[in-house]
């Protein structure tokens, strides 16, 4: 189990891998996500679970490498089995007819955006897709956000692909000409932070996904805590989606620095073999 | 778990147990003085987050200790223990010499004597009903030290006791954790020929044995032992599954599992909800614990880090608190704390466990309670303010109610905050049981005498029915309700029609 | 029409008139009855740290043998005080979404810390201002006045301190200078002084030979001592002035204006009468205003004070012999 039995490279840092486990595979619906460990020392990491068939009982995920946990599990090659993976975690993605949709990934946000973008697709909604990323070969997912979006928009910071600038300009591009009935924003969590600003000034229904440090992802240590509407939540039970408009977006960042320190020096051990 | 005196009077008549008696005048036994345990020096161990403290009784200690025990006609001790064991006559075996038998009897009331004899309060159970306690005033028996004996006894010999199982009937049951509830309740069912799979979210089994208890208390490998019986047993393990996530009951109804037992335990931290306490380096003593029980996070060879503090401070006075502190000493902090808001007497932790942790250097500041964190500009902590209490009137538990003196507040440097003032019940079970009615605190409601929940083909037990209990009384639910599952499913079995 | 608006606390409200603080000042539903039936304002319900002790007390009860549950229940009380408060944010926020008359949150506490955390995070849940229902029953007697006085203090200094929504405090009768306590109390910061609260009065039942609670609601004289209080401080003060306990018709509505309060509460007369009693109120006064010749209410506040009344020592002294020494039984 947990045998990997595809692996794409979108570029050198950011990959595709499909996992047997057929259990995850049924129970899973978009938006939620799973906990993953490499080898037996390996720490607990989370994923979005990009997409699942239940049919062959496979899930996708896609890893960008930032850390060693990242790097561990990239480095995997087809036939490799991931020592610990569990879920499907979290709650699952609101989905229903809501009129016009504006889906704005980031990064490697746009993985776990595809399955969601799909998903309000199919249930009538007109989709507006922005998708950014700082160059040309962190843009992923293109073809298949197409295929389920009735518009994209490309943006990129250096200008190497689609148009030059941050996503919240193309965000602002799409709602100063349409009327959009809710918004999801995925990606690095600064990114969340100014595309929620931008959402708020029209109050416009946004969603956020949360990629919170997490340890078990059970509910069980309150590692992943967030501040939502002044009240304390657990990104892996009450999340990882919340209304944007109510996080403490500071707070949220703040946390994710909890272990940088810890980090550097992981980084700098395991890189330099 | 037997009290029935005739029981008891026909085991305490039999020819080797009188023998004993006459061998050894009770006058003699009585001024034999309680048997020391061997701790490892206060000084050594604070160096390692994986050595014993307690380093456990010789053979001939263990003889001697036995030889104190008089053999009662009316052994109150069983009453004072949660489970019933059979006290008297394991004690006397380890004074026949027959230690295996020891640990055999131990066997057929408690599942993990290896570790009740390590986490009991038995200062609290069965030593605190010892006629020596109760009726001389002298210290008691040391049962809780020489149920260790027997059990590590037995483990070492290398013949462990596998016990006998009946036929298998065919009928699969479900436990859902992993911990001391629902491992006994698995050995038990398994001893009646069901075919039991015990599913835990995390990846490794063994529930708050592993994450909760650091090792100097409970070595993981004594857990893993005992794991590795029930497994020679017959019971399978799942881990990193969720159920209710990773397969709905529902799903495991579909795959032939005929009841289950709710065993999940009170994994849901909890928090103070005062300013500051989401900076970073506050963790909940879950967090804490898991990272370095659980992940080995304070060894080099682990991914996962674990902020080493050297000014710590945890806030509360139970077993959890003294678990986090004496590992944060451990993990080489300069200063740790434990921050109590009532006196030391009153702190529910074990009295061991604060007699070893004062040994061990740690600062007990009671009466003080938190307020507010301060950070750097990283969003690290880095200071916190404290009131000081005073005693106000007694309280439901018969406590005196901490009151915040006014005026009383001062600051302390630190780098590592612990919150450990206790968990509640978690929550994911029972939201996908809509059904399973649930107490006010989170508590899965069950019949008493049975731990049957309000869904009838679900038992529960443990720390997901009391709140936050103790090892002893999470494996007496777990034997109780596999006790009354059996009848419930020979009962279905006979009368199919009934159940539709 | 006459203009009933006043303004009370900084804030504006379209009648002197506010439900006071009680169990029908709880729901939304009393509370959306109470604005359509023309209140200015309403005080919600206060919170009581005390009862958070007796729920705890209560948990202790219900769980089976408590040394097992030690450890889980050492410190359930904070879990029962959120749980208390999580509640009652929600009812300020539900209130504020749907009312347009302003919604004054109200605190009672025993400890002086608590007093600024609850403060806190009513503000953060959009109270537009809060109340201090300051209930310190002077038992304590190893505590001198002054000690006690200053409690009264801190507590305000840590309150103000926290929070910037307005600030009123409601005190009892039973200070030995209690027109220094007001006027002192006007100066600390706070924007309005509520007088007066009313303490649970025990009473002894000689058939069970028990005690027992009493005198739920207020009557009808009760208006009396706030009257006189307010007449005396109405322009020594430095901040709004309101009364509470004994309003029970609209004529006394009008005297506690004309003494010099800026807002009338009411609690028990709706018991008794219903919410129709604030638009009585509200309609009689106008009545009233409108046979006098006057168009607001500040044309006529304070009137009857007792720096602006003809004879001010008709509200000090009791003027015993002319009133008393004539009073003959029959008459």
């Amino acid at each position: 189990m947990n045998k990997i039995v595809e692996k794409e490279y979108f570029s050198d840092k950011v990959i595709r891998l499909v996992v047997e486990n057929q259990k995850i595979a049924r129970s899973r619906k978009a938006g939620n996500f799973v906990i993953l460990k490499i080898g037996e020392k390996g720490e607990r990491f989370p994923l979005t679970i990009a997409d699942a068939d239940p049919v062959k009982g496979t899930i996708t995920l896609v890893v960008q490498i930032v850390g060693v946990s990242s790097a561990k599990l990239a480095a995997l090659e087809i036939g490799d089995c991931i020592t610990d993976l569990v879920g499907p975690l979290g709650k699952p993605t609101d989905i229903e007819l809501k009129g016009t949709i504006l889906a704005c990934g980031g990064g490697v946000g746009v993985a776990p955006l595809l399955p969601i973008v799909e998903a309000f697709k199919k249930a009538g909604n007109r989709v507006v897709s922005v998708i950014a990323a700082r160059s040309k070969d962190l843009i992923i997912l293109e073809d298949q956000i197409r295929r389920w979006s009735d518009e994209v928009i490309v943006m990129t910071d250096d200008g190497s692909y689609g148009r030059q600038g941050l996503i919240t300009a193309g965000m602002e591009e799409v709602i100063q000409r349409e009327k959009i009935d809710e918004c999801i924003v995925i990606g690095p969590a600064i990114m969340m932070k100014f595309a929620s600003l931008t959402t708020k000034k029209y109050a416009i229904p946004t969603q956020a996904s949360l990629n919170s440090i997490m340890v078990d992802g059970t509910g069980m240590c309150g590692a992943c805590r967030v501040t939502v509407g002044g009240k304390t939540r657990f990104t892996c039970v009450d999340g990882p989606e919340f209304d944007a408009h109510e996080i403490n977006f500071d707070e949220m960042l703040m946390r994710l620095g909890g272990y940088r320190a810890e980090e550097v020096v992981a980084n700098n051990k395991y890189f330099q073999k | 778990m037997s009290l029935d005196p005739e029981y008891l009077k026909a085991e305490r008549s039999q020819e080797w147990r009188a023998a004993l008696r006459s061998k050894t005048k009770n006058k003699e036994r009585t001024v034999i003085p309680r048997v020391h345990m061997p701790e490892q020096a206060p000084g050594i161990r604070v160096k390692y987050q994986d050595r014993e403290v307690n380093l456990g009784i010789t053979a001939e200690q263990a003889a001697l200790e036995a030889t104190r025990c008089m053999d009662c006609v009316t052994p109150t001790c069983i009453e004072g223990c949660p489970v019933n064991i059979n006290i008297p006559k394991f004690i006397k075996l380890i004074e026949n010499g027959d230690v295996l038998a020891a640990a055999a009897t131990l066997k057929e009331t408690n599942a993990l004597p290896a570790v009740c004899g390590r986490v009991c309060p038995q200062e609290k159970q069965c030593e605190s009903r010892c006629f020596y306690l109760e009726k001389m005033n002298l210290e008691s028996v040391a049962i809780g030290h020489l149920e260790r004996f027997a059990a590590d006894f037995e483990r070492d010999s290398g013949t462990s006791n596998i016990p006998k199982t009946a036929e298998p009937n065919g009928i699969k049951v479900a436990t859902v954790g992993s911990g001391p509830a629902a491992l006994s309740f698995a050995g038990d069912m398994v001893k009646n020929g069901y075919d039991v799979t015990v599913f835990e979210a995390l990846h490794e089994i063994g529930g708050v044995l592993k994450y909760g208890i650091p090792e100097f208390r409970l070595p993981n490998s004594i857990v893993d032992f005992e794991l590795e019986n029930l497994r020679k047993m017959g019971v399978k393990f799942e881990t990193n599954f969720i159920v209710g996530r990773t397969a709905s009951f529902d799903d495991l109804r579909e795959e032939g599992f005929q009841a289950f037992f709710l065993g999940s335990g009170a994994g849901l931290p909890r928090f103070m909800d005062i300013p500051g306490e989401n900076f970073n380096g506050i963790l909940s003593s879950n967090e804490y614990l898991t990272r370095v029980n659980l992940m080995g996070a304070n060894s080099e060879s682990s991914d996962t880090p674990v902020i080493l503090g050297k000014r710590v401070a945890v806030i509360g006075g139970g077993n959890t608190a003294m678990d986090s502190v004496r590992t944060a000493l451990r993990l080489g902090a300069d200063r740790a704390m434990i921050i109590y808001r009532r006196s030391e007497a009153e702190m529910p932790a074990r009295i061991e466990e604060v007699k070893h942790a004062k040994e061990e250097g740690v600062e007990f500041m009671n009466l003080c309670n938190p307020l507010e964190y301060f950070a750097d500009e990283k969003g690290m902590v880095n200071r916190m303010r404290l009131n000081r209490m005073g005693l106000g009137e007694p309280d439901a538990s018969g406590r005196r109610r901490p009151v915040p003196i006014d005026g009383s507040e001062f600051d302390l440097d630190v780098d590592l905050v612990i919150v450990a003032v206790g968990v509640s019940p978690n929550p994911l079970v029972p939201s996908c049981l809509p059904d399973l009615k649930v107490s006010k605190w989170g508590t899965i409601v069950v019949e008493e005498d049975k731990m049957q929940s309000s869904i009838e083909e679900m038992f529960a037990g443990g720390d997901i029915v009391r709140g936050g209990a103790t090892v002893i009384l999470a494996m007496g639910d777990g034997r109780k309700a596999a006790e009354n599952m059996h009848i419930y499913l020979q009962n279905k079995k006979s009368n199919p029609s009934k159940f539709n | 029409m006459p203009d009933l608006s006043v303004k009370y606390l900084g804030l504006h409200l379209k009648s002197p008139v506010i439900a006071g603080s009680s169990s029908l000042t709880n729901s939304i539903e009393h509370l959306k009855a109470i604005e359509a039936a023309g209140a200015g304002a309403v005080v919600l319900k206060s919170v009581f740290e005390e009862e958070i002790y007796l729920e705890y007390a209560h948990e202790f009860d219900k769980l089976g043998p408590m040394d097992n549950n030690l450890e889980f229940l050492d410190y359930y009380d904070l879990e029962i005080k959120k749980e208390n408060l999580k509640k009652y944010l929600q009812l300020i926020s539900e209130a504020k979404a749907v009312l347009s008359i302003p919604v004054i949150a109200s605190i009672n506490c025993i400890t002086s810390q608590e007093w600024g955390f609850y403060a806190k995070k009513i503000e953060n849940a959009g109270a537009d201002a809060l109340e201090l229902n300051m209930f310190i029953t002077p038992t304590d007697l190893s505590q001198t006045s002054q000690d006690n006085e200053s409690t009264y203090f801190d507590i305000i200094t840590r309150v103000t301190q926290k929070i910037s929504i307005p600030v009123s405090v409601k005190i009892s009768p039973y200070f030995s200078n209690l027109g220094g306590m007001i006027r002192d109390i006007s100066f600390s910061g706070v924007k309005g002084i509520v007088l007066f609260n009313r303490f649970y009065s025990p009473d002894i039942d000689i058939a069970k030979e028990t005690i027992h609670g009493t005198n739920v609601l207020s009557h009808e004289s009760d208006y009396l001592l706030p009257l006189r209080w307010v007449a005396i401080m109405a322009n020594r003060v430095n901040c709004d002035l309101a009364s509470s306990t004994g309003v029970h018709s609209w004529e006394t509505a009008v005297k506690m204006i004309l003494a010099g309060c800026n807002a009338v509460q009411v609690a028990s007369a709706l018991y008794e009468k219903g919410f129709g009693f604030i638009e009585e109120l509200n309609r009689e006064l106008a009545n009233w205003m409108k046979e006098h010749n006057y168009e607001t209410i500040d044309t006529f506040r304070g009137k009857l004070s007792q720096e602006n009344s003809v004879n001010p020592a008709e509200f000090e002294r009791v003027q015993f012999m002319k009133n008393f020494g004539e009073y003959k039984s029959g008459q």
